[in-house]
C-alpha cells in the first residue's frame, strides 16, 4: 500500500482552493500535467468500431495527445468516479486537460482534474458525475453517493459488502 | 517524398501526384475520424480477478478480494475502468464483454466484480495499457479470494 493517507486525498479532494490547476493526491508515481489532447472512444480508437458521440457515455473515453499517445482518462474529481461524464460532451474535440498523470509501472493512468475546450475555453472543474448524480438522486446525498445510489444499495443487500451473500461483517 | 522518388520536385508535382496526394490526405482523414489507431489484436485467454483499475494501480488502498469488494462496486458504477489482473499482477482494462460494448458502469461487469475469471478475447496494447475485448467468459469461479480477515473493509472500515 503506497500510503493510505492518500486515500483521503485523492477521493475528497473537494473545492478546495479556487485555483484551476491540478492538485497532487499523494499517489506514487503521479505528476501534474496540462495538456491539449483530443477526447476519442478507446474503443473506436483501437478498433475502428466507432459509433456517434463516441458512445453517448457507455464506452471509456481517452485522450489522445498530438504525439498519438492515447492515454486512459480514468478518473476525475469526484470520489470513487470516472471521467466519461466530464469528457463526453467534448467527443472528438480538442480541450486542455489538467490533471494528475499516474506513470505506474503497471499502466498509465490520468486522473482530470480540470478541463476547458481548446484552446481558451472556460474551466470547468472535472466534476459531472456528482452534479449528473445529484440531478437524478438529490444533491443533498451526493457527497457520499457511494453509500445512497439505489443500484449499489441493491447489489449490497443481495450480495452483502464482501461480495459473497450470507457473508458479513463482524460485530 | 513521393516527389524525390519521382525525380519530381515538390513545388512541381504533376495534377497525377496531387490528385493522388489529395485522395490519400482525404482517406487518411477519413480513418482519423473512424478511429485511427486501429491497432492489430492478439487473441488470449486471461485468467485473474476482475478489478477497479484506479486503485490497484495507485494503491491508495488494498484493492484485492472481499475486502475491496464493495469499493470496487462503488468505483465500477462511478464508471472508472474495470479490469481483469491476472496472477502475474499484469491489468487487462475491459472495453466490451461479447457484444455489449458498455464499459462504464455496465451492470453485468458490476455483478462480477471481484470474482475470478478466464476470459477469452481480443488484447490491443496502446502506450503501455492492455485493452482487452472479451469475447467469451469462459469461466467464473465466483469470488475465491478472501482477504477481509486480513483487511476488514476497504476503504472505511464499513
Amino acid at each position: 500500500m503506497k500510503g493510505s493517507m492518500a486515500i483521503f486525498a485523492a477521493l475528497f479532494a473537494l473545492g478546495i482552493g479556487a485555483a484551476f490547476g491540478a492538485e497532487e493526491w499523494g499517489i506514487e508515481h503521479e505528476g501534474t500535467a496540462r495538456f491539449e489532447a483530443t477526447v476519442v472512444d478507446i474503443l473506436c480508437e483501437l478498433t475502428g468500431d466507432c459509433p456517434a458521440e463516441c458512445g453517448g457515455g457507455k464506452r471509456q473515453l481517452g485522450l489522445l495527445r498530438d504525439d498519438g499517445t492515447l492515454l486512459l482518462a480514468a478518473k476525475n474529481f469526484d470520489a470513487f468516479a470516472g471521467a466519461v461524464n466530464d469528457l463526453i460532451s467534448f467527443c472528438g474535440k480538442r480541450i486542455v486537460a489538467d490533471g494528475l498523470l499516474i506513470h505506474d509501472p503497471a499502466m498509465p493512468l490520468f486522473a482530470l482534474q480540470f478541463k476547458r475546450l481548446a484552446p481558451d475555453g472556460e474551466w470547468s472543474r472535472a466534476n459531472r458525475f456528482f452534479k449528473d448524480w445529484a440531478e437524478r438522486h438529490g444533491a443533498d446525498k451526493a457527497p457520499e453517493w457511494f453509500r445512497h445510489d439505489p443500484a449499489i444499495k441493491d447489489l449490497i443487500a443481495d450480495d452483502g459488502v464482501f461480495g459473497i451473500p450470507g457473508l458479513k461483517p463482524e460485530e | 517524398m513521393a516527389g524525390r522518388q519521382s525525380g519530381i520536385r515538390p513545388n512541381e508535382e504533376s495534377s497525377d501526384v496531387r490528385g493522388v496526394r489529395a485522395i490519400a490526405a482525404a482517406a487518411l482523414m477519413a480513418v482519423s475520424a473512424s478511429g485511427a489507431g486501429a491497432a492489430d489484436a492478439r487473441r488470449v485467454t486471461v485468467t485473474g480477478e476482475i478489478v477497479d483499475t484506479w486503485c490497484t494501480v495507485t494503491e491508495i488502498m488494498y484493492a484485492l478480494g472481499t475486502a475491496h469488494h464493495q469499493c470496487a462496486v462503488w468505483c465500477a458504477l462511478g464508471g472508472i475502468p474495470v479490469s481483469i489482473q491476472d496472477d502475474d499482477g499484469n491489468l487487462y482494462v475491459i472495453l466490451k464483454v461479447e457484444d455489449d460494448d458498455t464499459s462504464v458502469a455496465n451492470p453485468g461487469i458490476v455483478r462480477i466484480q471481484t470474482h475470478k475469471v478466464t476470459a477469452e478475447g481480443d488484447l490491443y496494447e496502446r502506450d503501455g495499457v492492455r485493452y482487452l475485448i472479451v469475447t467469451q467468459v469462459a469461466d467464473d469461479q465466483g469470488i475465491v479470494n478472501l482477504t477481509h480477515d486480513e483487511y476488514g473493509i476497504q476503504p472505511f472500515g464499513e
